[in-house]
């Protein structure tokens, strides 16, 4: 052994603390925490939907929450497992998740192909205010998730972003939901879509650059 | 020799609740075995620096493993993350810069990184490896290779670009 690392391996022995290790389920918390400040926050400066609140809430409402809850939670999941490597660490569930959440904007593309929908039924103006509101909500949510896989060690520093990504814009999405009116296929598979792959696109890119160490 | 790796988990366990003398051992193993690690797969001369960052990375992210878990695998991926950090800042994301690296100082950072260079570029088409060499090692500019190799010059480009890409995915695989 060289003198250098034997000098390190000193410097290093005297400046041990004993540490607590990371736990994956203390990263889903932040995340799992975040959605329900930011759901509240829709609530409370929002409202929720009609039908929500009076208690008989629309079968498409719990399909969109469901899906995209367990889209959110199947990437955070595998997300904060990364924070603690190891060869052959792999969680493939999050791609069922992401399959099955394509069949909304699927659907709405075989339906449109079937028959086309009115252009009334994309609901632009209320669209660009679910993109927005929800991808505020992927920023909080994202941001939360980011800063707690920094104290862990990701050694895919771009599938941390992806799935950073992923999982924030779905459930971003969900807590916009409970205040989104509206049930129909055209407008959920377009307007619940773009926020998740744009929050995608925005975790790889940013996330990275953030974790690295 | 080398401690096993229960005989190393245990001392890890230790190392995370504060025991420096378990600590101290420990990094003496994980040193030996990051020697071993790394000489298959870096010039010898760079080892050495690779092995105290790695031991920099593993006194820095000690929190994250898990102490349910095997210890070598965890050994392995940071191991594996700092070399290919190592690769990556010398030639992956800025090509420029390597090429600036090389003029600046051809006796030090451009033999070491070239073994490895060369190593990747063995194991891409010759026609990729070729324009690779000329363009991002020995600094011809792309009108140049290209009538060198009578590859046009947009041909020149492409084949550098996916070569390039070749060779990362190659270091990611490794």
């Amino acid at each position: 052994m060289s003198n250098l690392s034997n000098s390190l391996i000193d410097g290093l022995v005297d400046e041990l603390e004993p540490v607590k290790t990371i736990k994956p389920i203390s990263g889903l918390l932040v995340a799992g925490g975040l959605t329900l400040v930011v759901m509240a926050v829709v609530a409370a400066t929002m409202g929720i939907r009609n039908d929500l609140a009076m208690g008989m809430a629309d079968e498409m409402f719990f399909l969109r929450s469901g899906i995209l809850l367990m889209l959110g939670l199947a990437t955070a999941f595998t997300a904060v497992n990364l924070a603690r490597p190891g060869v052959g660490n792999l969680n493939r569930g999050w791609v069922w998740a992401l399959a099955t959440a394509a069949l909304f904007p699927l659907t709405a593309i075989i339906m449109s192909a079937i028959n086309t929908p009115p252009v009334e039924a994309f609901r632009p103006m209320e669209g660009l205010k679910c993109l927005t509101i929800s991808g505020l909500a992927a920023f909080s949510i994202g941001s939360g998730l980011t800063m707690w896989l920094k104290q862990g060690a990701p050694t895919s520093p771009e599938r941390a972003g992806w799935l950073v990504g992923i999982a924030s814009g779905a459930l971003g999405a969900a807590a916009y939901n409970i205040y989104c009116p509206f049930n129909d296929i055209y407008y959920i598979g377009l307007w619940f879509t773009l926020p998740v792959l744009a929050s995608a696109v925005i975790g790889r890119l940013t996330v990275p650059k953030l974790i690295r160490w | 020799m080398i401690a096993n790796e229960e005989t190393m988990r245990h001392l890890m366990i230790k190392a995370q609740g504060g025991d420096k003398q378990c600590y101290s051992s420990l990094l003496v193993e994980c040193e030996k075995w990051l020697r071993r690690y790394y000489a298959r797969k870096i010039n010898p001369s760079a080892i050495d620096d690779l092995v105290q960052e790695t031991l920099i990375s593993l006194h820095r992210k000690r929190s994250s493993y898990d102490p349910t878990k095997a210890f070598l695998p965890w050994l392995a991926a940071i191991g594996r993350y700092r070399w290919i950090d190592s690769l990556r800042k010398i030639y992956k994301h800025d090509h420029d810069e390597l090429y600036e690296e090389m003029v600046a100082d051809p006796q030090e950072e451009s033999v070491s990184a070239k073994v490895s260079l060369e190593r990747l570029l063995g194991m891409i088409p010759e026609k990729q490896a070729e324009v690779i060499s000329m363009v991002k090692i020995e600094g011809l500019s792309i009108a140049e290779a290209s009538a060198q190799t009578g590859q046009s010059e947009s041909l020149v480009k492409v084949n550098i670009h996916r070569g390039l890409k070749k060779m990362s995915v190659l270091i990611e695989s490794e």
